[in-house]
């Protein structure tokens, strides 16, 4: 059985950027350790010869990267919270 | 009735397309607060884009493919205009300034947008209970689930409240719904269909594919959705004739079916497997040659693609900041509690998991023991795949180890939950596409479906052999 702290998930918590209560933390370390555990079986299969890197099937048709202009500017900015002019607003970042 | 039949109909003037839009929206507001199929119904836009194809039409005009023809979309796909919400409370007030490619190529078509269908939030599920807005209900028995993610799109056509769909299949997303409804539901090739557009949870498993009643309709969708798209720079320049509808009625005589034994074993539901077996049967008098085949892989492509998945929908899921859009909380001290708070609120408990999860296996210590051992696998199931399809045209397996269970049932386990997935994962992780048809009902009236694969852009193939099932087994 893999061992999960509540420390782990806290510290995961952080890194994803979320909060969980100490009781959330706690049920969350419990279903990772089951879930972790079932990922062990990866470790019963022999991948000594297989190579990440070598690539087979990969699209060498790119785009021409040419910048396009989005015409309705308004419509590009329907979804944002708190506009200023042209700019997003977020809170104060350098003091 | 079929699409086909309704598009010929609304062509040749036997009805117009607004009637058939206010019929299906009609019975949507009639019958869908039993099955919730529906997030959203565009009722005025459908009716105003039904009444610019009757006009063509009887001005003589030529109209696309699907002309006047309603069709439901999975609210993970963008629509311009429409609100697109990934059945998240971070998109509740969502509305694309763009049409993902595939609405687009629809749109062409002249199909009709008539309304956008309810999902496990951002596809992440199995039985569209992880919406944050409803719960939808299998149409065949409303206290059971309709599978997910794609459960909405799924129930929509199996409740007959759009005579097609569109979904998307991360690790099964598809084929399940479909064989919990009772309806035909396919997964193409990855890069056959262009995901520009598409709300991203693994974007290297992702694909968009139909949902329809018949395996014809199926095609027929698939036929206007595929493509090479330069906006996706994952969709295929190798796709081929995308003319699914010529030969589908040419039969299985003398192909090569292998059936894998790994996917026949402890776990499958009884009834399942006899209705699998019994399809078998069927195929095999219909002239295909039906051998067993091994692929040992089934228990840990499942893990492999939980971790590839999760790793893919953690980066995936970063750009969910209350920033730019989406939803910002309303108190918070600097921009990183912004972050923080709008994150923390506004994704639900199972998106927060994967995320948990993806972050976890790919960090520090933990990257070489997961994600890159999952990374091998992938590789090596593609591999394993390909060699079977060196020596058969297809493999048949059912879709899922269990019926449709009921609402609640597995939501509280989200181990038992991902086991549920164990036969369509590895389709996801080899790139290849799969069909999931009708081929029986359970003694208390549950559908039962079968899933048939065949190698990458190997549809053609498929649904060949899945038209001529369909017809053995009427």
């Amino acid at each position: 059985m893999e061992k999960v702290s509540i420390e782990d998930v806290k510290y995961i918590a952080k890194l994803s950027k979320l909060t969980f209560t100490e009781e959330e933390a706690l049920k969350m370390a419990s279903e990772f350790e089951a879930i972790l555990t079932h990922f062990k079986t990866i470790d019963n299969m022999d991948l000594s010869d297989v190579d990440i890197n070598a690539f087979d099937e990969v699209n060498t048709e790119f785009r021409k990267d040419i910048s396009e202009v989005f015409e309705d500017k308004k419509k590009l900015m329907q979804n944002v919270k708190s506009l200023r002019d042209t700019s997003i607003q977020v809170p104060k970042i350098i003091e | 009735m079929s699409v086909e039949a309704l598009r010929d109909g609304i062509r040749n003037k036997a009805f117009t397309s607004e009637e058939i839009v206010k019929f299906y929206i009609e019975k949507i507001k009639k019958e869908d607060g039993n099955i919730n199929s529906y997030l959203t119904i565009c009722e005025e836009k459908a009716l105003q884009d039904a009444r610019i194809v009757d006009e063509k039409i009887s001005k003589g005009e030529a109209v696309g493919k699907l002309a006047g023809v309603p069709i439901a979309i999975k609210d993970n796909i963008c629509t311009d205009g429409i609100k697109t919400t990934c059945a998240s409370k971070m998109l509740e007030d969502f509305i694309p300034p763009y049409d993902a490619t595939v609405v687009k190529k629809l749109k062409a078509e002249d199909a009709i947008i008539i309304g956008k269908t309810n999902m496990d939030e951002f596809a992440m599920g199995s039985s569209t209970e992880n919406s944050a807005f409803k719960v939808t209900k299998n149409p065949h028995d409303l206290e059971r689930v309709p599978g997910g993610s794609s459960g909405g799109s799924a129930a929509a056509v199996g409740a007959k409240l759009a005579p097609f769909s569109l979904g998307s299949d991360t690790g099964g997303s598809i084929r399940q719904p479909a064989a919990f409804c009772g309806v035909v539901g396919l997964k193409p090739t990855y890069g056959s269909v262009s995901r520009f557009g598409l709300i991203a949870f693994g974007s290297s498993l992702d694909q968009i594919g139909p949902f329809a009643n018949n395996v014809r309709d199926c095609a027929l969708a698939l036929e206007v959705i595929a493509g090479t798209d330069p906006l996706d720079n994952t969709s295929s320049n190798k796709i081929g004739s995308t003319d699914y509808l010529k030969g589908i009625e040419d039969g299985v005589k003398g192909m090569k079916i292998g059936v894998p034994k790994e996917f026949f074993g402890e776990g499958l539901d009884a009834e399942i497997k006899e209705a699998i077996l019994t399809s078998i049967e069927k195929l095999k008098s219909l002239g295909a040659e039906i051998e067993e085949i091994s692929l040992p892989i089934t228990d840990a492509g499942l893990s492999a693609y939980y971790v590839i998945s999760s790793a893919e929908a953690s980066s995936n899921l970063a750009r969910f900041d209350g920033i730019r859009y989406g939803y910002r909380a309303k108190e918070f001290e600097d921009v990183y509690d912004l972050m923080e708070k709008s994150r923390t609120e506004a994704f639900g408990d199972e998106v927060k998991r994967r995320i948990m999860l993806g972050t976890y296996v790919l960090s520090s210590g933990y990257y070489d023991a997961y994600y890159k051992r999952a990374l091998k696998l992938k590789k090596k199931i593609k591999e394993e795949f390909k060699e079977v399809f060196e020596k058969y045209d297809l493999i048949i397996s059912p879709v899922s180890p269990v019926l449709p269970f009921k609402c609640g049932e597995k939501k509280n386990n989200p181990l038992e939950m991902y086991l549920a997935d164990i036969y369509t994962v590895n389709i996801n992780l080899a790139g290849i596409p799969g069909i999931s048809i009708p081929c029986g009902t359970s003694k208390n009236g549950l559908p039962i479906g079968l899933q048939i694969l065949g190698p990458h852009f190997g549809e053609s193939k498929i649904l060949k052999a899945a038209f001529a099932l369909e017809g053995a087994l009427k």
